[in-house]
C-alpha cells in the first residue's frame, strides 16, 4: 500500500518547497541498531577477493557477494557477485541489470521514488532509484536497507548536475568494473545530516514528480545506509585482512572482509594502532615535511595515489597514464597522524607500473607496489592509500557514532 | 510497519548555482555570492587575489583572479563535487575529452593538456580538487598559489 498523504506547497525565493513524506513502500524505514550488542558467536567472516573482476578490466579489485531480500522475506532473495568492497563510500549500490528481485521503492506520499546521484572524485557518476532490501553477508542481516539501483536506462532525465563531473555514466559492468559498490566507509549515512536541511543539502538525492527532477530532503533513516551499522551485532565497523603478495604482483589474492571491532575473537584490535579521523573521514599524511591533511584509506582506489612525479623524481608511465614509471623499485616512508594524536610511519614501494602489468604474461591483476599520481604540482591535499596499502595488514574501519575497543568512538582507521 | 517523516522537496527550477568561471572575467562573483547567499571572503595575494565563495552546504570555491580581473584557477573542497560544468566553462569540453584514462580506478582524476590541468580527488563527503589554465596566470605567480 502506498500513502496519499498530499502535497503542502509553499512558494520560496526561488524554489517550489514541499512538505512532503517518505516512505519505504511495503515495510517498516529504516531503524539503527544498538551500538552495545550482546556478544555475538554467529559467523561475521565474508570471503572476499581481489581479481580483474566480472569484466576483467579492473587492477586491484576488491570483490565479494552480497545477498539481498525483499524486505521480510527469508526466500524472495538473489545473491550478487562481484560487488566491489569500498572504503571510500557508504551504501549498496548495485547495477539495475544485475538485480532481477523486485524490491520496494523509497516514495514520498505522492509516489515520487526517491532517485540518487553520486558524483565521483574521478569525474564519473552513477544515477539511479532508491529501494529498500534487506542485506545479508556471513551470518549477518540488516533488514530494510535503503540501497540503490544504478539504472541502466533511467526513467528520468539525468540531472545536468549529475553530469557536470564530465566523467561517465557507470552504469554497466563493463564501465563499472563491478556488478555493484559495497560502500561500508567510516560514515553511517552516504549523506548524512547536510541531506536533511534545505540550507546545506548537496545535490545528491532527488524527486521528480511530473519528470522534473529536483533536489530532496531526506530523513537520515531514507538516505543509503553503510548496511554494517544496521546488523543487529558486528556493527560497530568492519576488519579487513588481505594476505601478503610477492612484488611482482599476482593473478588474484583471498581476504576475509570481517565484522564488528573486538566484538568476536576473530576481529580483536590485537596490535593495530587508532587513527581518529576528522568529520570527513580523513588523517593527516607528512612526508618530507609536508603535511596533507585530507588524506585518507580507500580500498576502491586501486593504487597509491602520493604527490606527482615531480615532487617524487619518477617519471609516469608512457601508456599507462597517470602510474608512475620508475626505472627501479622506490621506497618511501610517510607518516600518519590521527586526530587523536597517534602517530606512526608508513612504508611501501612504488614499482614500475609497466613492467607490473606485463609481468606473468600480462595475468596478474593485484598489486601492492603500484603507485599513481594526483597531479601535477602543486599536489592535492591527500594521500590516497588505496588497495594496496591492504595487503599484508589487518585494517580496520571505525564507523561514525559506534564504540570500538577502549571506547574509541568512529570515525577512526586502525592498522 | 510505515514509517512517515516530514521532508522537504527543493525543485531549482531556473535555479542553478553559478560561479563565476575558468578564464573569464570575475565581475560575475558578487551576484553569484548574492544569488548562492554563500560567504564571500577575498584576500590579496602577491599579484593576484582569491575570492572565496563558502556554500551552506560545506562547499568552498576559490577562483583566482589576475589583476586585469581574469579567473586564471579555481580550487573546490566540499561534501560533494562541484558543478565543474558551470565553474569550467568553456574549457569544460577540453577537459571531458581528455578525461578518458580508465585503468586508473577510484582514485584522484588527473588531467593535464598544453593549457589547461584539473586535479580532482578525495571521497564521499569530502571532495577536493583545481584546475588552472597555465597561459592565464598573471606575470611572477606560480601555479602553485592555485590550491
Amino acid at each position: 500500500m502506498k500513502p496519499h498523504l498530499g502535497w503542502h506547497n509553499q512558494y520560496a525565493l526561488y524554489a517550489l518547497v514541499a512538505a512532503v513524506s517518505l516512505a519505504l513502500a511495503g515495510c517498516g524505514g529504516g531503524s539503527g541498531s544498538s551500538s552495545n550488542p550482546a556478544p555475538s558467536t554467529i559467523n561475521n567472516t565474508q570471503a572476499v577477493a581481489v581479481n580483474s573482476g566480472p569484466a576483467n578490466n579492473y587492477i586491484n579489485g576488491l570483490f565479494t557477494d552480497v545477498t539481498i531480500c525483499v524486505p521480510g522475506s527469508t526466500s524472495n532473495c538473489q545473491t550478487i557477485s562481484n560487488v566491489l568492497v569500498d572504503t571510500g563510500s557508504e551504501g549498496l549500490r548495485l547495477l539495475s541489470s544485475q538485480v532481477t528481485l523486485s524490491l520496494p521503492p523509497v516514495i514520498d506520499n505522492s509516489s515520487n521514488g526517491l532517485q540518487e546521484c553520486v558524483g565521483f572524485a574521478d569525474g564519473s557518476y552513477v544515477w539511479g532509484p532508491v529501494v529498500g532490501a534487506d542485506i545479508q553477508m556471513a551470518g549477518e542481516k540488516a533488514s530494510s536497507v535503503p540501497m540503490q539501483l544504478i539504472s541502466s536506462s533511467s526513467t528520468y532525465a539525468v540531472p545536468s548536475q549529475c553530469t557536470s563531473g564530465g566523467g561517465p555514466n557507470e552504469n554497466t559492468v563493463q564501465l563499472l568494473g563491478a556488478n555493484g559498490i559495497l560502500g561500508i566507509g567510516n560514515f553511517q549515512q552516504d549523506c548524512g545530516a547536510a541531506c536533511t536541511s534545505a540550507s546545506t543539502a548537496p545535490p545528491l538525492y532527488y524527486l521528480c514528480p511530473n519528470s522534473v527532477c529536483g533536489l530532496a530532503l531526506v530523513p537520515l533513516n531514507f538516505q543509503l545506509q553503510n548496511p554494517v551499522w544496521m546488523f543487529p551485532q558486528d556493527n560497530n565497523g568492519v576488519l579487513i585482512s588481505l594476505p601478503s603478495i610477492l612484488a611482482g604482483g599476482a593473478p588474484a589474492a583471498s581476504g576475509s572482509l570481517i565484522f564488528g571491532i573486538g566484538t568476536q575473537s576473530d576481529n580483536a584490535l590485537g596490535s593495530a594502532q587508532v587513527y581518529t579521523t576528522d568529520a570527513s573521514g580523513n588523517f593527516q599524511t607528512t612526508y618530507n615535511n609536508i603535511a596533507y591533511s585530507q588524506s585518507y584509506i580507500d580500498s576502491g582506489s586501486n593504487a597509491f595515489y602520493f604527490l606527482d612525479h615531480a615532487t617524487l623524481g619518477i617519471p609516469d608511465c608512457s601508456d599507462a597514464p597517470g602510474f608512475y614509471c620508475p626505472g627501479s623499485t622506490v621506497n618511501y616512508t610517510v607518516t600518519n597522524t590521527g586526530q587523536n594524536g597517534t602517530t606512526g610511519p608508513v612504508s611501501f614501494s612504488i614499482a614500475n607500473a609497466d613492467s607490473l602489468f606485463n609481468s606473468n604474461g600480462g595475468a596478474n591483476w593485484a598489486f601492492n607496489n603500484l603507485g599513481g599520481d594526483t597531479g601535477t604540482s602543486p599536489s592535492t591535499d591527500s594521500v590516497d592509500f588505496g588497495l594496496p596499502f591492504f595487503f599484508g595488514r589487518n585494517v580496520f574501519v571505525g564507523i561514525e557514532n559506534e564504540t570500538g575497543p577502549n571506547g574509541v568512538v568512529g570515525p577512526y582507521w586502525a592498522y | 510497519m510505515k514509517t512517515f517523516l516530514a521532508v522537504f522537496v527543493i525543485l531549482l527550477l531556473g535555479c542553478t548555482p553559478g560561479w563565476a568561471v575558468l578564464g573569464e572575467y570575475e565581475n560575475s562573483v558578487a551576484s553569484d555570492q548574492q544569488h548562492m547567499h554563500a560567504q564571500l571572503r577575498e584576500v590579496a595575494g602577491q599579484g593576484y587575489s582569491i575570492k572565496q565563495l563558502a556554500l551552506a552546504d560545506g562547499r568552498t570555491v576559490k577562483e583566482y583572479v589576475s589583476p586585469a580581473g581574469l579567473v586564471f584557477g579555481i580550487s573546490w573542497q566540499g561534501p560533494t563535487m562541484p558543478d565543474l560544468r558551470q565553474v569550467l566553462g568553456s574549457y569544460f569540453a577540453q577537459f571531458q575529452q581528455s578525461n578518458q584514462a580508465r585503468r586508473r580506478r577510484g582514485g584522484p582524476l588527473v588531467v593535464e593538456t598544453k593549457d589547461f590541468v584539473l586535479v580532482s580527488g578525495g571521497h564521499m563527503r569530502s571532495y577536493h580538487g583545481v584546475a588552472y589554465v597555465p597561459s592565464l596566470l598573471p606575470a611572477n605567480v606560480p601555479a602553485e598559489v592555485v590550491q
